[in-house]
């Protein structure tokens, strides 16, 4: 059966949808009001997700460990399925060759290197879309405390035991994060006498910075160490940041080069958020 | 093929989503994007027996919008453009060879990641991933419908 050709009407219905389509954009790109609703469901797959597991999963489990006659092993089982409950992450575990179940002993190493006397909160990573950190430019993560907290951390930042992850821009209920490598995200970064904002790149693990040869006469290295500056009042400041790499001339004056993160957000579980008051 | 309902496309959708965001981390070390969600919709308004009304497109593309954490909008626009270019040329598709019809999905995949990553991705835009992505997707196109010859058991009965 033949298909009818669009008629006028529908031809108008079509342009009202594209007008209204590019209002949508607009209003969100710029104001971002429809942040709330998209943080609502995705709190809401979170916990269904959750839910169907507890439902659907953890019955069957249940059973089999009642089948079990050996009580220590039950006992074992039900440890470690509460732990790796613990570390579930929508449906992306983060196991790499570390220790998969890091407490926060490494944290303190590191915040005790670069003497903070700060006081830090123990959170888990609770929610990362992998897809959105290697294919586009927005980098977040969610994280919930360890310890309930009533404090508001936005603004905090965010470390794991390589050094600073982000900055908390949002808390309610889960914490999200913003990575370094977030195209909207600027970190102010020196070394030696130079100093620049470095933005993020939208590519996992890079951050990029620019500079004129009339202002900084002295060439930047590939390999060059870059430390926090402080300058943003956010970061602490001499925090290891990352290494140069990639330096390309713009033109005659300009230069631009990347830094290579030196912290990996899908390395760790466990994060501290460090209390900014 | 018979027409879907509108509870059924918004499942498969959701499903489909869902194995895009999957598989995506893997297609992109090979730098091929592969809009599953999109080429499933493109699909059904193909299929259809009557023409796919503009509000419904709309209302997929926001749904699609809302559950790949995309701008709102961003694929309310690609989905009714792409009902809208299916539904006028659903006729002359009957003239076309299997392999004309696939170069035409192909091209409107690759028309669908270009103008998602002027918005989502502009920092990282690669023509190389736009090109590969065509490639790929256009035999992607050619293999799914060439399955209806092979394995006739799985086919849907249309073409593609």
């Amino acid at each position: 059966m033949a298909r009818v050709a669009p008629t006028t009407r529908s031809k108008i219905l079509y342009f009202l949808c594209l007008i209204i389509g590019s209002l949508l954009l607009y209003i969100d790109i710029n104001y971002k009001i429809f942040e709330g609703v998209k943080n609502n469901y995705k709190s809401a797959l979170i916990t269904s997700s959750y839910l169907a597991k507890s439902i659907m999963i953890d019955p069957f489990v249940h059973i089999y460990e009642l089948s079990k006659t050996k009580s220590s092993l039950i006992d074992q089982n039900k440890k470690l399925k509460r732990e790796l409950d613990e570390s579930y992450l929508s449906n992306f575990i983060i196991s790499r060759e570390t220790k998969f179940f890091s407490d926060n002993s490494s944290i303190e190493k590191l915040l005790d290197f670069y003497n903070f006397d700060k006081v830090f909160h123990l959170s888990e990573i609770k929610y990362f879309d992998s897809e959105q950190y290697f294919c586009c430019d927005q980098h977040r993560l969610f994280i919930q405390l360890v310890i309930p907290s009533e404090k508001n951390f936005i603004g905090s930042p965010v470390f794991n035991s390589s050094g600073i992850v982000g900055q908390v821009i949002s808390d309610s209920g889960l914490k999200e994060v913003m990575l370094l490598s977030d195209s909207t995200h600027s970190l102010p970064v020196f070394s030696d006498d130079y100093f620049c904002n470095a933005s993020g790149t939208g590519s996992p693990g890079l951050i990029s910075c620019s500079y004129s040869s009339l202002i900084w006469p002295k060439p930047i290295l590939e390999g060059q160490k870059f430390f926090s500056s402080g300058m943003g009042g956010i970061y602490p400041r001499n925090v290891y940041i990352g290494a140069a790499k990639n330096i390309k001339k713009i033109d005659d004056v300009n230069i631009k080069f990347d830094i290579d993160l030196a912290t990996d957000p899908l390395k760790e579980n466990n994060l501290a958020i460090i209390e900014n008051k | 093929m018979k027409n879907i309902s509108l509870f059924k496309i918004f499942i498969l959708l959701f499903i489909s989503n869902f194995f895009e965001s999957l598989l995506a981390p893997f297609f992109i070390i090979l730098n091929i994007i592969v809009p599953i969600t999109f080429l499933v919709f493109s699909f059904i308004v193909y299929s259809s027996r009557t023409n796919f009304n503009a509000i419904t497109s709309f209302v997929l593309g926001i749904y699609v919008d809302l559950i790949s954490d995309s701008f709102f909008g961003l694929n309310a626009i690609l989905f009714s453009l792409s009902s809208f270019v299916i539904n006028s040329y659903s006729n002359t598709f009957k003239l076309f060879s299997y392999l004309q019809i696939c170069v035409f999905f192909g091209i409107s995949s690759t028309f669908y990641i270009g103008f998602l990553n002027l918005f989502i991705n502009v920092q990282n835009f690669s023509y190389p991933v736009l090109f590969v992505s065509f490639i790929f997707n256009t035999f992607l196109c050619l293999i799914l419908s060439m399955s209806k010859f092979y394995i006739p058991k799985l086919s849907i009965n249309n073409r593609i």
